[in-house]
């Protein structure tokens, strides 16, 4: 290599022609190209930001979308509340509850009881247990749980599907019930309280909700609040 | 003018809010017979516990130890109730002479501590309300089989009777609607677990 030989007074040169080219140019000249390059960058600068907001309100209209949706979600699939009610009884009159004035008494054997099924009357001194069950039970057990302030929910296994016998589950409290089978019953479904029936053709009659806030552990039960576990677990108990 | 019409409006209106809770029957008093019940039946159900836990803990008898049962965890939540009674009314638990609000009744066969009557003692309290003296329970403790039975049957028939003298007074004395259906309940049922009582006895061949 030569040594480099000191800049001439005049413009510089460059073995690149494109260099050199841009030497060439007039200071007038560089200064419009240098615009011409800011008012690019410039542009491209604009069109990235619009590209970006595009962009940016399209996340957002999704992402609200997807809120509102997942708010709307968490309602709509929430599973139902499970039933409520208030123990004791108001006094309200149901349409189609029937009232009756049982004896309350320990008994031996089978009773012939005033009503099918019954609700009240003599009974066996062993309680049945309160829970779920697949079977038929005796009268004698659950009646006296219905001097404790159960209700005992009993249908009739051939007129009552599996879909309503679920809707019938979801309707009931989480103690002081009793759900059977219950043979020769002249409706698909009947709820008894102590002294107190309500038949009904299907699980979905708002009554029933009704009759559970009126009568189950009504106050006026003749041992309200007494147990309705540590008794006898009947055929069939499924929980 | 104005001034007068708010000042009128906003009278009224704390008028209107001064009534409020004011509405309805007042709570019993502390010497109601509703009070004295609440008390003494609450002492009376405690020992009718006791002696069913007894009972249950040892009997053989599957009748016997549901009936105990029954009657444990029935009277604890019967108790329980009088309990609340006497909270919601604002009264103390204990108070005044036991019994001693049933001397206005009929059917006071003298009992309590009466203007002219002199007070009982705690044990002549108890014998009159029918509960177990103390060697009694302490019997009931070391018995054991039918012996145990026996004794409870005994023990606890007499019990259920001396509540019923109780119940009478406050049906006759008292006003509280929830006192007297509770107590008119409590006699049906007492009185069908000593029939209930009765029949065990005579199936176990109790003597007497």
């Amino acid at each position: 290599m030569t040594p480099t030989s000191p800049r001439p007074t005049g413009k510089r040169t460059s073995g690149n022609p494109a260099k050199q080219a841009e030497i060439n140019l007039t200071v007038k000249q560089q200064r419009e190209q240098k615009r011409q390059e800011k008012l690019a960058e410039y542009q491209r600068q604009l069109a990235r930001r619009r590209r970006g907001k595009v962009v940016g309100w399209a996340v957002g209209v999704v992402g609200v979308v997807a809120i509102v949706a997942a708010i709307v979600a968490s309602f709509v699939f929430a599973p139902p509340p499970p039933a409520s009610y208030t123990a004791g009884g108001e006094g309200i009159e149901i349409e189609g509850v029937e009232t009756f004035a049982n004896e309350t008494n320990h008994v031996e054997g089978t009773v012939d009881y005033e009503q099918t099924p019954p609700a009240g009357g003599p009974h066996n001194a062993v309680w049945l247990n309160c829970g779920i069950y697949t079977e038929p039970q005796p009268n004698e057990h659950a009646v006296h749980s219905l001097e404790h302030g159960a209700v005992w929910v009993t249908y009739d296994a051939d007129a009552v599907s599996d879909d309503e016998l679920n809707a019938l589950k979801r309707k009931l409290p989480s103690s002081y019930v009793i759900l059977s089978p219950y043979e020769g019953l002249d409706t698909p479904i009947a709820l008894s309280a102590w002294n107190a029936q309500l038949k009904v053709d299907s699980a979905d009659d708002e009554r029933i909700e009704q009759f559970f806030e009126e009568y189950w552990r009504n106050q006026n039960a003749p041992e309200p609040n007494a147990a309705c576990t540590g008794a006898l677990d009947g055929p069939g108990k499924a929980s | 003018m104005l001034v007068a019409v708010a000042a009128a409006a906003l009278a009224f209106a704390v008028g209107r809010f001064s009534t409020f809770g004011s509405s309805g029957p007042l709570a019993p008093a502390n010497d109601s017979a509703e009070a004295g019940f609440a008390r003494d039946m609450q002492v009376h159900h405690a020992q009718a516990v006791e002696m069913a836990m007894e009972l249950y803990r040892k009997t053989d008898d599957d009748e016997l130890r549901a009936l105990s049962y029954d009657i444990a965890t029935g009277q604890s939540a019967q108790r329980g109730e009088m309990f609340d009674w006497l909270v919601q009314w604002g009264l103390p638990q204990a108070g005044g002479l036991p019994m001693a609000w049933m001397s206005g009744a009929d059917d006071g066969h003298g009992h309590g501590g009466g203007a002219s009557a002199e007070p009982m003692t705690d044990a002549e309290m108890r014998e009159a309300m029918g509960m177990a003296t103390d060697d009694e329970l302490a019997q009931l403790r070391v018995a054991e089989g039918l012996d145990a039975d026996c004794l409870f049957t005994e023990l606890m028939i007499r019990h259920h009777e001396g509540a019923i003298p109780m119940v009478d007074a406050v049906l006759e004395l008292g006003s509280e609607p929830r006192v007297l259906a509770v107590a008119a309940s409590m006699k049906v049922a007492q009185t069908a677990e000593i029939d209930a009582m009765t029949s065990v006895q005579a199936r176990l061949g109790c003597a007497g």
